[in-house]
């Protein structure tokens, strides 16, 4: 395992009386491809958002590269790429036009940034729609644009937020594959996702976030412990409701 | 069904006195204007009694009602749940109860209340004697049913494409000619009606066409009645009832396919060229290019200059018409309209929305910040100058005076540079977030943040009217100078005083940018 990419430690984050991140603490090694996973609400995206620089930690530190995100953000930003969960573009932009702007704002030369989004936009499908307005792409094509702006500027680490969802099965493999080689290359992964099938698949480190903590963390094996993610997910966080509750679900009416 | 559905429209209308405080107070705002409609209605209608022109000035009245029946719901066409077939293509209901549940629905409520007491002023006005008051009342009836079923054939027939992002487009570029006819009858024709140019004579002859309209058939029916000819005024009611069903039948025919016929959403089309443009100037020019292109393709952008015009244009007029050919208004004009190009464009942030998250990750230092500002101002800048150029010129040509569009144009520059200074410092430090509410197609601060619109508005009157006060004065004070001498100086001095205000502007909201990111991407996260 190499030195951590990212490093969280004490994070803290209240929204009035809601107490939604309550002191993380975690390591993700370089080049490592690491889930966070948990159910709704347990404060993924609160917590990614801190250590991408975009929302202010009431206490606790982030380290990129050994970079404080708090402390130095012209640094840390530099070397990340982030994908939000809830994905808004610039909607009057067009595929390639959103894409270009990335890596103009990242300060790739034009004729590199158009470029990069050229190949880009053929690697994740999007070349046919690339004059389109990302207002009338569908929830799975923004969510591949900006996975294409996160890359553009080729960051060592990309946060990625349920990065798959809505995206059709073909197109969630060729990004598993992207993601898989850019892993290999010395770059680091941390995402957040409900599948546990697919952070089981492609995921080297998993930890589970409940209530605004870390429950577990650890290597996939050691996390998932002889059983299926899924299985050790449920047993860590507990089931909420049996479903036996609707007697009646199941009886056709007549 | 109608029951059902009569219930559900009570349940939404109920639903919006229960939610957030902004759906509360705009939902006893438009009650209150409702009942004020209903009130002024009924009393216009009822004081034409007795006069010349009561059936044409009757008939333009209706028109009016069934005019706004057709545009309003274009517009609120996501605000009542049951204006859209999709709600209910869901459900295994048939074509024909649904029909009558729908228009029952359309018919419950404030406003159609308010149209019916509203137009039963006839029965005060133009009716007389009992056989005009009985057809009175059985065409204010059908004039009622016939704005309902038209309003129904259109929203039936373009929900698709109400629901698709073009059509939510061009329910936004309505509000241009509505807010420009607002501020026309609001303006200038309580001008045109004390200069003695608008009076009920005017609308001698208008019913000539309009007569065989159906609200004109509905007014000309009472007049017919009232006049003792009950044969031709059946025959009009008949008429009208006939185009009332032939508009149902028409509708029921379009709900019966739009239930079956799925949601195309959107057609999209290819826009043109794949490069942003300025490519050679860094981020200042990415950034630029990008405002550049929102400016032209964002429907709400092209609706605030479209505004802004409107609101010089009419206001000029209006102040000429008022003071004869005072000149002087043209100067306080350019500012009025560098104050309204800052106005719209003091919340940057919020109007850029949760894609500003993407920009601030590029933002990482002072000169980035500097770079991001200036190319909002250039891309704002290379719309503005010939706007309030045109403008300046087009109404001081107006007013007889084509040398003051050359001060006004230099006034207006300078105002441009203070506008941009002061919508670059209040983005940064009062920065809020927007949201669409549904059935409003532009957007408006969240709740609670009205007070920050107010302070854009008026730090921007005062603020551009102070830092132009200078070249004001230049202008003033040299009277005496030639023009040929004059001009040239003012422009070019108002030029350059605009850019070093502009200039200051990004410096200054730059420094309150720094290590504040954080916060305005909550604000800009915020909006929707």
């Amino acid at each position: 395992m190499g030195e951590p990419a990212i490093s969280v430690l004490g994070l803290r984050k209240s929204f009035g009386d809601k107490e939604a991140v309550r002191g993380i603490d975690l390591e993700i090694a370089g080049g490592s491809l690491a889930g966070l996973v948990g159910p709704n609400g347990a404060g993924k995206t609160t917590s990614l958002s801190m250590m991408t620089g975009l929302l202010r930690p009431d206490l606790g530190r982030v380290l990129i590269n050994g970079l404080d995100v708090w402390g130095d953000p012209v640094a840390a930003k530099a070397v990340i790429g982030v994908v939000p969960a809830e994905v808004r573009l610039f909607e009057r932009l067009s595929g390639a036009e959103v894409l270009e702007y990335a890596g103009r704002l990242r300060g790739l030369p034009a004729a590199e940034a158009r470029s990069r989004a050229a190949e880009l936009l053929n690697v994740l499908d999007l070349a046919e729609d690339a004059r389109r307005l990302v207002a009338d792409y569908s929830t799975g094509m923004r969510k591949k644009a900006a996975l294409g702006c996160a890359l553009i500027h080729n960051p060592s680490v990309l946060f990625l937020d349920e990065p798959l969802e809505g995206v059709d099965p073909i197109s969630a493999d060729v990004i598993r594959r992207l993601l898989t080689r850019y892993v290999g290359s010395g770059s680091t992964v941390l995402f957040s996702s409900h599948v546990m099938e697919l952070v089981e698949q492609v995921c080297d480190q998993v930890s589970i976030i409940d209530k605004g903590r870390i429950v577990a963390t650890g290597t996939t094996d050691q996390v998932r412990g002889g059983k299926t993610l899924q299985q050790a997910f449920i047993d860590l966080v507990g089931p909420r409701h049996s479903g036996e509750e609707l007697s009646w679900l199941g009886f056709s009416s007549s | 069904m109608a029951r059902l559905l009569v219930q559900l429209k009570m349940r939404l209308l109920l639903n919006a006195l229960r939610s957030s405080r902004g759906a509360k107070v705009s939902f006893i705002v438009s009650s209150v204007f409702g009942v004020l409609v209903a009130a002024g209605a009924f009393v216009l209608l009822a004081l034409l009694r007795g006069q010349s022109t009561s059936v044409d000035l009757t008939t333009v009245i209706f028109m009016v009602f069934a005019f706004g029946w057709l545009i309003c719901p274009l517009i609120a066409f996501g605000l009542d749940g049951t204006l859209d077939p999709a709600t209910v293509a869901l459900y295994p209901v048939r074509t024909g109860p649904l029909a009558a549940g729908l228009l029952a629905a359309s018919a419950t409520g404030v406003w159609p209340l308010a149209n019916v007491i509203g137009l039963l002023g006839v029965t005060a006005g133009l009716a007389r004697g009992p056989l005009g008051l009985l057809v009175a009342l059985v065409a204010v009836v059908l004039q009622v049913l016939f704005c309902i079923t038209l309003a129904r054939v259109v929203t039936t027939g373009m929900a698709g494409l109400l629901r698709s992002r073009r059509g939510k487009d061009l329910a936004v570029f309505l509000i241009i000619p509505i807010f420009a006819g607002y501020e026309f009858v609001i303006q200038v024709v309580p001008r045109l009606a004390a200069s003695g140019k608008l009076t009920a004579a005017s609308f001698n002859g208008v019913d000539a066409w309009m007569r065989w309209l159906p609200p004109g058939m509905a007014a000309h029916a009472i007049k017919d009645a009232s006049d003792g000819h009950p044969g031709t005024a059946a025959l009009r009611l008949a008429l009208l009832a006939g185009v009332i069903v032939a508009v149902g039948w028409l509708w029921v025919r379009l709900l019966g396919r739009a239930l079956v016929t799925p949601d195309t959403s959107t057609r999209s089309s290819a826009v043109r060229g794949t490069a942003l443009p300025f490519a050679r100037y860094g981020l200042r020019g990415a950034v630029a290019a990008r405002f550049w292109i929102y400016q032209r393709r964002e429907p709400s952008s092209l609706v605030t200059w479209g505004i802004t015009a409107v609101i010089m244009v009419v206001v000029s007029i209006s102040a000429l018409m008022k003071q004869g050919q005072n000149p002087g208004v043209l100067i306080a004009n350019a500012v009025f309209g560098a104050a309204f190009v800052g106005y719209f464009h003091a919340n940057a942030v919020g109007w850029t929305g949760p894609p500003f998250v993407f920009e601030a990750m590029a933002l990482t230092s002072h000169r980035s910040l500097r770079a991001y500002l200036t190319g909002q101002n250039i891309a704002v800048g290379v719309i503005a100058v010939p706007v309030l150029g045109v403008l300046s010129f087009g109404l001081a040509l107006l007013a007889r005076r084509p040398d003051y569009g050359f001060l006004s144009f230099a006034v207006a520059l300078a105002g441009l540079g203070a506008a941009l200074a002061l919508s670059n410092i209040l983005s940064i430090t009062a920065p809020y977030p927007l949201v669409q509410r549904p059935g409003n197609p532009m957007r408006r601060p969240a709740d609670g943040y009205t007070g920050y619109a107010a302070l854009g508005v008026f730090a921007n009157l005062i603020g551009v009217g102070v830092a132009a006060a200078p070249l004001i004065a230049a202008a003033v004070l040299t009277t005496g100078v030639a023009s040929p001498v004059r001009v040239p100086v003012l422009i070019v001095a108002g030029a350059v005083y605009g850019l070093l205000l502009s200039w200051a502007g990004v410096w200054i909201a730059a420094n309150a940018a720094e290590g504040k990111l954080p916060e305005l991407c909550q604000v800009a996260a915020r909006s929707l």
